[in-house]
């Protein structure tokens, strides 16, 4: 009989959510999220629009489900993530899952990503988009990006740029993030191949607006992942 | 003589002084203060004595002596901005650890916005 996700699974779930200047797409992504009855981290990336407010009005509605953190100045998807990280692990967390906040992931998901955490199949998951569903430009850039992932630090993935990713709370407390930029995809998938973390893949809806194209891995930011890959090699 | 053959040799004694102090007044390491104190004193040796820089390039296999301080320029320079690079690279790494951990701890509450 399929495992069916409980009240108690999504109370031991944080989602992370890191927000740099969003604050026309994250209101329906944190209701979504706590209408699931998920728990929230979410960070302010030093946004220097109204993020802050934004995600305050939504801590109203929901002001046990979601925790706000803000870094002073704007750092980095990564640095976000890893704060994010850090400040989930000090709750009461088994199981924490990042997630973009503009939008382009689909709260619906979470169940289908955390259940191979919860009933043992893996320690660490990630949302592997479908290449249908991507832009060329982006499909290209994720190609490129699968490729190096695979050079660089040896590991084979469908989707190696994804940024709804989900982990246990142990295998979290094994790896170790160091990335500012978009490296971290690639850092999270390589630290869970060097920590030999079983992970599984899992099929994730992505919706495509032209806000959301406009931020991830384009060809500029593979460029910049490159640069940085070649310079952790030292 | 030419001029820089004098403006070089007093620009260099001042660069020299200028480092000593800023040693003595602990903003230098020792080994920042050698280091630059040795490429003055090159500079002025190099301007005082111009035809001295052909025997350092025969040395080292190079033809001409303006090619050899060419050369040791670049070298300089590329060296100054490795450091430079590294020592900002530690210095974003930082502001990492210290923005991260002034988040962590002050986590945003209602009442803080009412505040």
């Amino acid at each position: 009989m399929e495992y069916k996700i409980t009240k108690e699974d999504k109370d031991a779930t944080y989602v992370v959510l890191p927000a740099y200047n969003e604050a026309t797409r994250i209101q329906p992504v944190i209701e979504a999220i706590a209408e699931k009855g998920y728990n929230m981290v979410i960070v302010n990336d030093g946004s220097s629009d109204n993020t802050l407010d934004v995600i305050l009005e939504s801590k109203r509605k929901y002001p046990d489900k979601v925790h706000v953190y803000s870094l002073l100045i704007n750092r980095g998807v990564g640095v976000a993530t890893q704060t994010g990280f850090d400040a989930a692990l000090k709750f009461n967390s088994k199981y924490i899952v990042s997630m973009d906040s503009d939008g382009q992931h689909s709260a619906d998901d979470l169940d289908a990503v955390i259940k191979p955490l919860v009933i043992g199949e893996a320690q660490a998951v990630i949302g592997v988009r479908p290449l249908k569903d991507m832009p060329r430009s982006r499909n290209y850039a994720n190609a490129i990006m699968n490729f190096l992932t695979r050079i660089f630090y040896r590991v084979n993935v469908s989707d190696s740029q994804t940024g709804f990713r989900a982990i246990t709370r142990e295998a979290l407390d094994k790896i170790s993030i160091n990335a500012t930029g978009y490296l971290i995809s690639s850092e999270f998938i390589r630290e869970i191949n060097d920590n030999n973390i079983p992970f599984a893949e899992v099929p994730i809806e992505t919706i495509y607006t032209p806000e959301t194209q406009a931020k991830g891995t384009n060809v500029s930011v593979a460029i910049k992942i490159l640069l940085q890959m070649i310079k952790h090699q030292f | 003589m030419l001029l820089y053959s004098f403006i070089f040799p007093i620009i260099s004694i001042l660069a020299i002084v200028w480092f000593a102090f800023r040693y003595l007044r602990g903003k230098n390491s020792f080994f920042t203060t050698i280091l630059w104190s040795i490429f003055w004193i090159i500079v002025a040796i190099f301007s005082l004595f111009p035809n001295l820089s052909n025997s350092f390039a025969r040395m080292v296999g190079i033809t001409r002596g303006l090619d050899f301080i060419i050369i040791l320029v670049f070298i300089i320079l590329f060296y100054t901005v490795l450091r430079l690079y590294f020592i900002v690279d530690k210095l974003q790494n930082d502001m990492n650890t210290i923005v991260k951990q002034v988040a962590i701890q002050n986590e945003i509450t209602l009442d803080d916005e009412e505040e």
